[in-house]
């Protein structure tokens, strides 16, 4: 049902090859062009040739279409369950948009259908006015390159001020909370939207910086044993970093890319797997590990 | 001999080569001994077709190792659909939907099955070796476009006519559609949609972003039809570890997610053993919608009472429905300046309770189905774990011995002679 035809990339490059040629744009050049950004790597070597040759009746030998439309097609009755599915969710709210049209359509799948078992529980309130409000005009800075004043409580408990060029929101499916990544302000790069008290679109004179500093990485080796199935659980769990994997012997190693601000996190989550993965480096890292082992010696469990 | 292509007819055979490469990503070609050495070899090459520079290789003593590597968090969008987006077709399919389409380009033009292949013939009477299609391909096509809902058929008296289906006038969801194409379940479905949007943009960035499920949204969505219609289904089940498919005719009742492994399990009701219990989607396929089970909502209010025991996906019943439970203590201790350790507690807890012992102490119980699944979560707080009870003394014991095995692999503690 969703593995289908309609929604392949070779369409949608059709789709857009179409529509240039009925514009008038139809060169060798920028058929190539369309069809280099929209399908996949060796699509080139099928999706103009199979057009040219008329194996595909939709261009003609003088390069003209017989369609006289720029093609379209309705909405499909998944994409609508779909649409009305994620109707249905709080964080909708966030986004000041209601789909209209759908009433009669039955969702794709409803919170009753599933459930995310291991999320925090102390997730933003997404149906929060406030929030909502702080949310909208985040986005809004972000669409139209606008600064912004924002005034929120930080970790200590403080009010903190910050004049920043916001980047991006960055979502966490675990915390369940967004955080807005901005830069200009040298103390504050991350800020929890959740955390913010006043949100304002910044019109001052006082210049602030763009650039985003490069985030800090370093990488991480891991030696396991694959026991108590080990290799998949921590493959599946290390999944989302950038890594390479290698068998060695009896082992496997596993070298994952992690920015710095994440090591604390990060020890806690090589910890859960207990003695079969062990830290081969950095050193630092496995210095943290170490200190926490003998914390717990102390603390005479055994 | 077939020539290669870039698309492919099956995913069945691809799902499991790109969750290879992706989460393994350590064996070498002469390790898929399952499969022929061609068949690898093209699966490899459609892969790195689709994912271009995702794609590595590096040479070890074993040979060439394939992997595929993206940190989710760089990454805007989901790079696995590409893969759902490489359905192959033949050149009558194409051919013939853009010209239907544009015959029928807005729901005004309603025509007969004789007057749509007339038309047809008029658009490709302009090429050289005009295609031929006859009435019998045309009335299949409108008819999977019909069950896709993209195309209307009503009946006039006798006769059949067809129209597009009416356009959904959309706000601008291009930021709503970035977000929920890579959080909600079968995102995919957004990612079709974005794909028609003329404006990118890519405001949204995810951390602890797993996006292996994506390869699993065919099976997924069937699942969410099955459990929509209340209906039984039969599956192929197969594990990375067993070497023969089995069938299961089973109720599914509701999808468990983890934003934690990126693993979802489906948990659904096996009536010969009358148990629900737990399915990994990424070892299902083929799934085959069957008839309505009058038991679904009952079957369902069994579940909601179940997971109040249950850490993760693991239920224990016996066949009479009786709960085999064990229970769990942990005491940790916390310093002045801590509290954002006893809110971790609260947050990071999903079932049980937690009282504070005295001013530095706290103890978490709870009774669950499966004391192993919640180890994981406790070796999280070593370094402050003061006292431990597990009902199931063996796990208990083994939670013990791997301290002190974790003592030895850090140099804490001698290696006994």
């Amino acid at each position: 049902m969703i593995f289908n035809e309609i929604y392949s990339a070779y369409y949608n490059t059709v789709a857009k090859i179409i529509s240039s040629i009925l514009k008038g744009d139809g060169d060798e050049k920028s058929l190539s062009r369309i069809v280099c950004e929209n399908a996949f790597g060796e699509s080139i070597l099928s999706v103009l040739p199979a057009l040219k040759s008329q194996k595909w009746q939709l261009i003609k030998a003088d390069g003209s279409t017989p369609i006289k439309q720029i093609p379209t097609m309705p909405l499909t009755l998944v994409q609508k369950q779909w649409l009305k599915a994620i109707s249905l969710d709080p964080r909708m709210s966030l986004f000041g948009i209601t789909l209209n049209g759908l009433e009669e359509t039955d969702p794709l799948f409803t919170a009753e259908d599933y459930l995310i078992y291991d999320q925090y529980s102390d997730g933003d309130p997404y149906e929060d006015k406030q929030y909502q409000k702080h949310f909208q005009t985040i986005l809004y800075a972000l669409k139209h390159e606008k600064n912004l004043k924002i005034e929120m409580i930080n970790r200590k408990g403080r009010l903190v001020y910050s004049r920043c060029v916001p980047k991006r929101l960055e979502y966490s499916e675990k915390d369940d909370k967004f955080r807005l990544v901005t830069c200009g302000c040298p103390f504050i790069r991350t800020i929890n939207i959740a955390r913010i008290t006043k949100c304002k679109l910044y019109n001052g004179d006082t210049e602030i910086s763009s650039p985003e500093p490069e985030r800090k990485t370093e990488t991480l080796t891991l030696k396991i044993s694959d026991k108590r199935n080990t290799l998949e659980r921590c493959m599946l769990h290390f999944a989302h970093f950038e890594k390479r994997a290698e068998k060695v012997k009896d082992h496997y190693l596993l070298h994952l890319c992690f920015s710095q601000d994440d090591e604390r996190e990060l020890v806690i989550r090589v910890l859960s797997f207990g003695p079969t993965v062990e830290v081969v480096a950095p050193e630092a890292f496995r210095t943290k590990m170490i200190e926490k082992l003998k914390s717990q010696k102390s603390c005479e469990l055994l | 001999m077939s020539s290669y292509s870039e698309l492919i007819k099956n995913f069945e055979k691809i799902r499991a080569y790109m969750r290879e490469f992706y989460v393994y990503g350590f064996k070498s070609r002469e390790e898929y001994d399952q499969k022929s050495a061609r068949s690898y070899d093209d699966e490899r090459r459609r892969i790195e077709s689709w994912l271009g520079d995702y794609m590595s290789f590096i040479r070890t003593p074993e040979g060439k190792t394939t992997f595929i590597s993206i940190d989710s968090r760089v990454s805007h969008h989901n790079p696995f659909y590409k893969a759902l987006k490489a359905k192959s077709f033949t050149d009558g399919d194409i051919t013939l939907h853009f010209i239907l389409f544009d015959i029928l380009h807005s729901p005004e033009v309603v025509l007969s099955l004789p007057e749509l292949l007339e038309k047809l013939d008029e658009y490709l009477s302009e090429f050289e070796h005009p295609m031929v299609f006859d009435e019998s391909t045309v009335r299949k096509k409108l008819k999977e476009y019909i069950a896709q809902g993209i195309i209307i058929a009503e009946k006039e008296g006798k006769r059949l006519f067809y129209r597009r289906a009416d356009d959904l006038v959309l706000p601008d969801i291009t930021d709503a559609l970035s977000f929920y194409s890579e959080i909600s379940p079968c995102g995919v479905v957004g990612s079709f949609l974005l794909d028609k949007q003329e404006q990118k943009r890519d405001y949204f960035s995810f951390k602890h972003h797993y996006i292996t499920s994506a390869i699993d949204s065919n099976v997924l969505a069937m699942l969410f039809h099955a459990m929509h219609q209340k209906s039984a289904v039969t599956v192929t089940n197969l594990s990375r570890r067993s070497n023969e498919p089995r069938k299961n005719r089973i109720i599914p009742l509701r999808i468990f997610i983890s934003v934690q492994s990126g693993r979802q399990h489906l948990l659904a009701y096996q009536p010969e053993l009358n148990t629900i219990k737990s399915f990994r989607i990424d070892y299902l396929s083929d799934v085959k919608i069957e008839e309505p089970s009058p038991c679904f909502d009952e079957l369902r209010a069994r579940l909601d009472n179940m997971q109040g025991k249950m850490w993760g996906v693991t239920t224990k019943q016996n066949r009479h429905g009786e709960d085999h439970t064990e229970q769990v203590s942990f005491t940790i201790k916390v310093t002045e300046n801590e509290e954002h350790i006893v809110q971790r507690l609260e947050r990071e807890k999903r079932i049980g309770r937690i009282e504070q012992l005295d001013e530095n102490t706290y103890r978490f119980t709870a009774t669950i189905y499966d004391t192993s699944e919640m180890i994981p979560w406790i070796r999280t707080f070593i370094c402050r774990i003061t006292d431990l009870h597990f009902s199931n003394h063996s796990l208990e014991n083994q939670f013990k011995k791997d301290i002190k095995a974790m003592y030895r692999m850090y140099g804490i503690e001698e290696v006994e002679a």
